[in-house]
């Protein structure tokens, strides 16, 4: 028998051709892997670009000069009463409007209306509040454009305005800056005054009404179920409970709240009261649980040197049990809520979608919130809102990054192998 | 005037807090006027002082708050501008609110003409009620702080009355989770059964037709067999077809084989992929992915094609679920025992070999209740759907045509301009329970998978 074709022999041919075959494949496996973690970077860093090559233009918008002259086009207003909360309707009221229609096609020829927003009066307006000086002669006022020639001004995309933009932009008429009425306004119908100021504060209103529930009443359930708790019945139902809540597409509280907060207390509608409501329920069962690990993870030597020298067992959780799990139970509420801060599902269904054209004064006024204000966005035809809502994205995932790296950063801070 | 609660919460905490201050003091003092130790420090005495004047007035609140508007709206109706309302149930109520709404102040006209004489009544009877709520929380926080000073004693033990009022808040705290699904239940339950007064539960799981019309309960219109194969096509097999291969080869690679460093920056990537709002995913799905995968299939001949598909909802689901499937993964691996591993190893076996066909299948359960978890989550996922897939209920198994979902159906059912009553909100709640049921089955045995599996490795 010739020992060199035996299978198992080290150097026959056989065996060195099967080992190449498995450290092939070994290399092919290791590939496939290397292959999964970029595609899932790729994806990542695709939808990032994305974002942001969109939504970085939505942040700037175009003005175009127009001279504006006071003395020819009087405003007949009381000056002296331009501080009161009726200024707006008065200028209104005084046609100002008009007297911006008429010098904008003076300046910009007759089919100016179709080139600046329908809305430029209003910052007239604003720039005569701040300094009514400006009703006394001629200045030049940066007008916002209308959404087309923003879009043609900032892509030079070909569009039925290009031809006018390329001449106002060679007669240096034309500038594209910082757009700050987009974190100043509330939602809008033109591109040109919408802003995420509305959403943003709807959102914080949200937010911090479901932390100050959700917060406390899950730190305390965690509390009792890690540290006083008996096992029986009622303990593992409370368990089992709260392990499912966690689990519950987040819908299903939409359809919660609508049932009970709305239709059965008959709470506002649409308000940031029964939306934090409706998020401190979803998150509660989040925090809990992140809770319940960060207290587990306290050693029984703290609990008994506590005891040990007399402390009761309120005083040994509230004392050193508490105090030593914080940390942990932070990192974890931060990260619950930035999940309940990017949530939009359950809010459509209390009526946060409706058209919000205010900043929400309280609790109980409707609002909506950022993540909702994205949506909204998404399904409007006009072109301009498409860079609006990626640069309302921007600031959604600015915010829930700095969020996450907080927590990240407190956990590294503050956690203790003990 | 009206009723300011959030205010008179903070005076109130106020008021405890003097209490506080007060119940200490008195304690130290009363224990040097007696020459005897106190039996609880004086901060007991200060909390119990403040607790007694802060909870029954808080609860007071809250009660009514909830009640007045009744008690309100009664005193409205027994008044004499009330007599000649309508009895009309409808038409009474949109009258009333629009007095409501002008005597609080939220609405400058009243809407309605009938509306006008109520104003006044109105605005007497909830200053009334206002009034009367505030004088008697006041009375009653007095009272109980009262009561409380009086019961200060040097050997008086305000420790242990004071650690039982903790512990009842935290039994308290614990039972909102079983209110929260008491809650859920319920709700779905009840608007179900009213559902199902119009509309038979087979018609609903065996129906082959949707399309809800509006208002009445039309038959065969109602049949969810089209949702349930479109949630099972985008959130069970297209988001899984991507998220399984992709979160398991993650896993592997980076438990196996990364070096630590790349792992630790990797790692935190894959958790800004988890941390990605849906709504963001969805507009990328609907503005970016969903474009370019009907002009791939035009390309491939397939003619109707539709900008909405499934096929781009569940690419960018499955996405969003690689990192959970990826940890699930992870710690299922790594609970495998290393002496598995070792002995594998050392008999010859390549890593790759040694994860395939030693770590894989110890890993397995652990693994599945992951997926289990992963399909869970993909079919309650809503703004993916609502955006990227479309509301028309094509029961179609081309990935390219648009088909819908059972929480794309719920918002859409919920969304529009109609009474809560209709058959079509209804039917939103009979979704809801049909999903609330298979995920809550999908998680009990998906969690009791993966607890016997920890359990046998430990």
């Amino acid at each position: 028998m010739n020992k060199a074709t035996s299978p198992t022999d080290w150097k026959g041919q056989a065996m060195q051709s099967r080992i190449a075959r498995r450290y092939a494949s070994e290399r092919r496996f290791k590939l496939f892997g290397l292959a999964a973690v970029l595609i899932s970077g790729a994806f990542l860093a695709f939808l990032l670009i994305t974002m942001v090559g969109n939504g970085a233009r939505g942040f700037t918008y175009t003005h175009v000069a127009v001279p504006i002259d006071f003395k020819e086009m009087p405003l007949s207003i009381d000056t002296n009463r331009l501080g009161d909360d009726d200024a707006d309707q008065m200028i209104a009221n005084a046609g100002l409007a008009d007297i911006v229609a008429f010098a904008s096609e003076e300046a910009l020829g007759s089919d100016a209306a179709s080139l600046i927003s329908e809305n430029a009066w209003k910052e007239v307006r604003t720039a005569i509040k701040d300094d009514p000086q400006l009703l006394n002669g001629r200045h030049n006022f940066d007008l916002p454009t209308s959404s087309a020639v923003d879009i043609a001004a900032k892509t030079g995309a070909k569009s039925d305005v290009s031809a006018t933009v390329q001449q106002l932009k060679s007669e240096g008429k034309l500038s594209t800056g910082i757009h700050w009425p987009f974190f100043r306004n509330a939602d809008a119908t033109d591109p040109a005054v919408a802003g995420i100021w509305g959403a943003l504060k709807g959102s914080v209103l949200t937010i911090l009404l479901a932390f100050i529930i959700a917060f406390p009443t899950g730190v305390l359930a965690a509390l009792y179920l890690e540290e006083y708790a008996p096992k029986n019945r009622w303990t593992d139902l409370i368990e089992v409970s709260i392990n499912n809540l966690a689990a519950v597409p987040s819908i299903i509280f939409g359809l919660l709240a609508l049932a009970v907060f709305i239709n059965w207390f008959g709470l506002c509608q649409a308000s940031p009261l029964v939306g934090g409501l409706t998020l401190a329920l979803m998150t509660m069962p989040v925090i809990v649980i992140a809770a319940r690990n960060a207290i587990k993870a306290v050693p029984p030597s703290i609990r008994d040197a506590a005891l040990g020298v007399g402390a009761s067992p309120v005083q040994v959780v509230f004392h050193h049990v508490l105090p030593l799990a914080l940390p942990g139970i932070l990192t974890g509420t931060i990260i619950g809520m930035a999940r309940a801060l990017g949530e939009t599902a359950p809010l459509l269904l209390i009526g946060m979608r409706a058209f919000i054209g205010d900043v929400p004064g309280g609790l109980c006024s409707p609002s909506t919130v950022l993540p909702m204000q994205i949506f909204l966005w998404s399904d409007e035809v006009d072109r301009g809102f498409v860079e609006k809502t990626s640069a309302a994205i921007i600031v959604l995932l600015f915010v829930l990054l700095s969020m996450n790296a907080l927590a990240i950063y407190l956990r590294n801070k503050f956690e203790k192998r003990w | 005037m009206t009723f300011n609660a959030a205010a008179l919460l903070i005076l109130i905490a106020g008021l405890a807090l003097i209490g506080w201050l007060v119940g200490r003091a008195r304690s130290t003092l009363l224990a040097r006027r007696a020459g005897t130790k106190l039996h609880s420090r004086p901060q007991y005495h200060g909390w119990y002082v403040a607790l007694w004047l802060f909870a029954p007035a808080t609860l007071f609140l809250a009660l009514w708050v909830s009640i007045s508007p009744a008690m309100v709206t009664n005193e409205v109706l027994e008044s004499p501008a009330a007599q000649s309302l309508s009895a009309v149930g409808f038409e009474r109520a949109a009258i009333l609110s629009d007095a409501r709404a002008v005597a609080q102040g939220k609405q400058q006209m009243v809407r309605m003409e009938k509306a006008a004489p109520l104003v006044q009544p109105y605005q007497q009877a909830s200053r009334k009620y206002a009034l009367i709520g505030v004088i008697a929380m006041f009375a009653l926080a007095l009272a109980g702080g009262l009561y409380a000073f009086t019961r200060i004693q040097p050997h008086f033990r305000a420790r242990s009355r004071v650690e039982k009022i903790v512990m009842g808040a935290l039994v308290l705290a614990s039972l909102i989770a079983i209110l929260t699904t008491f809650g859920i239940v319920l709700s779905l339950l009840f608007e179900s059964i009213r559902f199902f007064r119009l509309v038979s539960p087979a018609e609903l799981l065996f129906g082959t037709t949707w399309n809800p019309q509006s208002g009445a309960a039309v038959k065969d219109t109602f049949g969810g067999i089209p949702l349930f194969w479109g949630t099972v096509l985008i959130g069970a097999i297209i988001a899984m077809i991507v998220a399984i291969p992709i979160g398991m080869m993650t896993a592997v690679y980076l438990t196996q084989y990364a070096a630590p460093a790349v792992r630790k920056w990797v790692k935190p990537c894959l958790e800004i992929l988890a941390g990605v709002p849906t709504v963001v995913y969805g507009y990328f799905a609907a503005l970016t992915v969903a474009p370019a995968l009907r002009e791939f299939a035009v390309m491939l001949g397939i003619s109707n094609a539709s900008t909405e598909s499934a096929l781009a909802a569940g690419i960018v689901m499955g996405v969003m679920i690689i990192p959970f499937v990826s940890s699930m993964a992870d710690d299922s691996i790594n609970a495998v025992p290393q002496s598995m591993r070792d002995g594998s190893l050392a008999l010859g076996a390549t890593p790759n070999e040694t994860i395939r066909q030693v770590l894989i299948p110890a890993a397995l359960p652990g693994v599945m209740g992951g997926i289990l978890l992963a399909v869970s989550r993909a079919i309650g996922e809503t703004m993916i759907v609502v955006m990227a897939a479309g509301l028309s209920a094509n029961l179609t198994a081309n990935p390219f045509a648009s088909v819908t979902t059972v929480t794309a159906q719920i918002v859409k059912l919920l969304t529009g301009d109609q009474e809560f009553d209709s058959a079509k909100t209804l039917a939103a709640f009979a979704l809801g329970l049909v999903l609330f049921t298979v995920t809550l089955l999908l998680n009990i045995v998906a969690l009791r998978i993966v607890k016997k599996y920890r359990e046998a490795y430990e």
